[in-house]
């Protein structure tokens, strides 16, 4: 199994230094985990390696590195290598930290190359030829995703933590600098509006003003809401959930009750 | 047999005989020292200061257990004596002259009241620290000799022999050549290998009368780096675990021994020698709390360290790093020069901190703070006091380094009232603000020594862009990373801990203290001040100025107990049966007195949080203030 993981030059959050990003050192781990890997290696497109040197210390014994010009998209220089070493898994972080952040790499690599996106995944492991991930719904909630590869996994904050640097592995990793891409492309401008944060009060619909602490958390967090109120079925009988389906709409009002029947 | 050859030639001949097997003994030991690295050793000084070193520093350590000390001047004296004084018999005018065959059997007689010394503290029950296995046989080996010599050399002296000669030989060589058998794997080893590494010890400055206590820096271009097998220890350091007498005075020392967790420092080392010497007979002593038995491969190129090695990682990241055994080591062992190195290997080349601290070493390495907090928030703690920086100032006669405890919210309180005792007596002083990173004891004691390197030299660099003549520091930790550690790096610099600033702002007449006898006040040394730095008087002299009623602990000083807050052992935090700074706090409370007097962040977070705590935990200028306040 080869399995590439995406690297980008982080920022740390509080320090600024350009630090590998913890989401990445997670990838990092997930794929190191999967057993019977063959090549793993770490993959960036970017003005400077040193950025990502760090990841060598992580557990990635190498790292191919194609020199892209600041400011200009990384995505083609990543799709092309992609393209070419061909990896069953690749790895990488939900959204860079220090850049751009916009979150969107994995899903352009995966259109361009025509690849399965699994999303948020917190654990991964190789099941007969197939992977399994486990992907986060949030609050705890996991889906299981049986899938062939090869597909693009980011992976979630959730997963295991980064294993601890080691000075000696990043001693022994080599990076290697592969030719820069072809043509200059600048990246796609992101249509934003930057502005000062403000911290707002967080509106809870419905939330009681009265009431003791406990109700009103589970006012807050969701619990006697719409979520709190449906019925979780799992793995149902095709008609069953049909039914379940249709009392549903009827309840909320999308279909009309059926006739009553005539006496 | 004395028929043929007179027993004036074949007893002495049986002291050289003795002399050869022990000889070939330690051969057989030094090709297993010769696996280790090379070591930079000084012989010819050594060699001349071995009696030195015997009989003033091990003395010093033996002594503190009486009957030890008596027991081995009595029996060692004896030994060495008869044995060179029958060894010289060998010269025909003293074999044929009967009154020196008194003055041997005299001397044999004291070996023989010593080897009873020896007996009766192993039998009918020997203490618990002690090791059995060969040690129990060792009394026996030393009667027969002694007994034997002395009824030999009497027969001599008054011109007898016979069968009761050839008997009383006989007894003595089954003793003496037992003993120089024993040198190989029994107890006798440990004076050929003691003696050996008092000549060629790590630390020679340990004699000097300096703590030679620094690590020592690692070379990161260096091809392995730490160890991982026992060749990967300098063949001196080999040698220094063959010296273990497997007293255990160590393991009564340790703190993570006595809060069960899984280190015993004797077990340790034993395992250091077992893991080089497959032929090592079986530990006998103590096990690690939890009594996991030992396992694994063993031989010069075996991993020690592992869940499955010799070495459970729990054990090596279960020390505080306190320096308690080495302080209580009659073998001059250094064993925490060990815990570091194998957990350089562990740290650098496998990744395998703790769980828990692998965030804290890699928030240090990122952001040059274990908690990941911005260096400009480190001042936050003095709100309301003004605290100038020296970037502002361009230089100040003494330099304040705030250390970690800054961001603490209760230490922030001691650092207070530090500042405003400062400002009391007028001291020029600055602070280095969000240009101070943390000094990198953390990740050093864990093994990162990448990181502290790496910090150490920031450190440095920045230092370097100030004026100022002294640092003082609140913190232990620090002072002795600054003071002992940065050295080696390139920094230089006069450090001196906040107590011993103020004892010298109050004799200087700048401070006036009034008194408060109405506190009654035990000290509690940190580990960092008081062995690494051998500075107990300080703070005591503080308390002793503004009159509180002091008591101390039984352990204090030099042998004070850790706190537990050493050693990254908090953020490792393997678990035992009891926590130490209870343990500590027990302690305090049998002094009775209603406060704890600490000088160190880490005491204060560890000692503060215990638990139905019945005194309270005050730093030195805390109590300071109190007084200079009370005496307005």
């Amino acid at each position: 199994m080869r399995i590439a993981v995406l690297l980008s030059a982080g920022l740390h959050p509080v320090s600024g230094a350009p630090v590998l990003p913890r989401i990445e050192a997670q990838a990092i781990r997930m794929g190191a985990g999967l057993g019977e890997v063959s090549d793993l290696f770490g993959l960036h497109a970017g003005p400077d390696a040193a950025a990502i040197a760090e990841a060598l210390g992580q557990g990635l014994p190498r790292i191919e590195h194609v020199a892209v010009a600041a400011g200009d998209d990384p995505v083609p220089a990543l799709a092309e290598r992609l393209a070419a070493c061909a990896p069953d898994i690749v790895l990488a972080g939900r959204r860079s930290q220090g850049g751009e952040e916009s979150g969107l790499v994995p899903y352009a690599l995966a259109r361009t190359l025509s690849l399965p996106l699994v999303s948020d995944v917190v654990a991964a492991a190789a099941e007969d030829g197939a992977l399994r991930l486990d992907q986060s719904l949030g609050r705890g909630a996991l889906r299981r995703v049986r899938v062939q590869g090869p597909v693009v996994v980011t992976c979630h904050s959730d997963a295991p933590a980064p294993l601890a640097y080691a000075y000696g592995r990043a001693r022994r990793g080599t990076v290697a600098a592969l030719a820069a891409a072809a043509a200059a492309i600048p990246a796609p401008a992101v249509a934003v509006e930057e502005r000062p944060y403000r911290r707002r009060p967080k509106v809870v619909k419905g939330a009681p003003t009265g009431g003791s602490a406990a109700e009103r958390l589970k006012a807050a967090t969701g619990e006697s809401g719409a979520a709190a109120s449906g019925r979780l079925l799992i793995q149902p009988d095709p008609e069953d959930a049909a039914r379940e389906i249709l009392a549903y709409l009827r309840q909320i009002g999308v279909l009309a009750a059926p006739a009553a029947p005539k006496t | 047999m004395t028929s043929v050859i007179p027993l004036t030639t074949v007893f002495p001949g049986l002291v050289w005989l003795m002399a050869a097997l022990a000889l070939v003994q330690v051969a057989r030991r030094a090709a297993l020292w010769r696996v280790g690295a090379a070591a930079p050793v000084a012989w010819l000084d050594g060699l001349a200061k071995l009696p030195r070193r015997y009989l003033v520093d091990v003395h010093h350590v033996v002594a503190r257990d009486a009957y030890a000390s008596r027991m081995h001047a009595v029996v060692a004296g004896g030994l060495l004596a008869a044995s060179i004084l029958t060894a010289l018999a060998i010269l025909p005018p003293l074999a044929g002259f009967r009154p020196y065959w008194f003055l041997v059997a005299a001397a044999f007689a004291v070996t023989a009241a010593g080897a009873l010394l020896v007996g009766a503290r192993r039998y009918p029950a020997k203490p618990k620290r002690l090791s059995a296995g060969r040690f129990q046989i060792l009394p026996f080996l030393l009667v027969a000799y002694a007994v034997g010599g002395t009824a030999t050399a009497l027969l001599l002296a008054l011109g007898g022999g016979g069968l009761f000669g050839s008997v009383a030989l006989a007894l003595a060589a089954a003793g003496g050549l037992g003993l120089a058998f024993e040198v190989r794997h029994g107890p006798m080893r440990h004076a050929a290998a003691g003696a050996l590494h008092l000549v060629a010890h790590p630390r020679p400055g340990r004699f000097e009368g300096r703590p030679d206590t620094a690590l020592q820096p690692l070379d990161l271009d260096a091809p392995r780096l730490g160890s991982e097998m026992p060749a990967d220890f300098t063949w001196n350091r080999l040698l220094s675990y063959d010296a273990c007498v497997s007293c255990g005075r160590c393991e009564t020392a340790c703190p993570a021994f006595a809060a069960g967790q899984p280190l015993n420092p004797k077990k340790l080392v034993q395992d250091l020698v077992a893991g080089l010497s497959p032929a090592e007979p079986p530990y006998a002593g103590n096990p690690y709390p939890g009594g996991r038995a030992g396992q694994g491969e063993r031989g010069a190129l075996a991993r020690l360290i592992g869940p499955d090695a010799r070495i459970h990682p729990d054990t090596l990241w279960s020390c505080t790093t306190c320096r308690a055994c080495v302080e209580e080591c009659p073998m001059m062992i250094e064993h925490v020069d060990a815990v570091v190195s194998l957990r350089r290997h562990q740290t650098l080349e496998q990744g395998a901190l703790p769980e828990k601290a692998v965030v804290p070493v890699t928030e240090l390495r990122q952001a040059g703070d274990p908690g990941g907090r911005p260096l400009a928030s480190r001042t936050d703690f003095a709100a309301g006091v003004e605290l100038p920086r020296i970037a502002d100032r361009g230089g100040a006669e003494i330099l304040l380094w705030l250390g970690e405890g800054a961001y603490d919210l209760r230490y922030g309180r001691s650092l207070r009232a530090l500042v405003r005792l400062l400002r009391e007596a007028q001291v020029d002083f600055a602070v280095l603000g969000p240009e101070e990173r943390d000094t990198g004891d953390l990740a050093r004691r864990l093994g990162d020594e990448a990181t502290f390197q790496a910090l150490a030299r920031a450190n440095i660099a920045t230092l370097a862009t100030h004026r100022f003549e002294r640092i003082v520091t609140a913190d232990p930790h620090a002072l002795h990373a600054l003071r002992n550690e940065y050295p080696a790096l390139g920094g230089r610099y006069t450090v001196v801990h906040h107590t011993a600033f103020l004892l010298e702002l109050i004799r200087a007449g700048r401070l006036n203290p009034g008194r408060l006898p109405d506190l009654a006040v035990t000290y509690h040394d940190p580990c960092y001040l008081a062995r690494y730095n051998g500075e107990t008087e300080a703070p005591r002299a503080v308390l002793d100025a503004i009159g509180v009623a002091r008591s101390e602990m039984t352990r204090s000083g030099r042998r004070a107990m850790c706190c537990g807050g050493g050693g990254g052992a908090p953020v490792s935090d393997v678990p035992g049966e009891r926590r130490i700074p209870d343990i500590r706090m027990a302690q305090a409370a049998e002094t009775g007195a209603g406060i704890v007097a600490v000088a160190c962040p880490s005491c204060t977070a560890m000692l503060e949080g215990v638990t139905d705590r019945k005194a309270e935990i005050r730093d030195v200028a805390e109590l300071l203030l109190q007084a200079v306040e009370a005496g307005r």
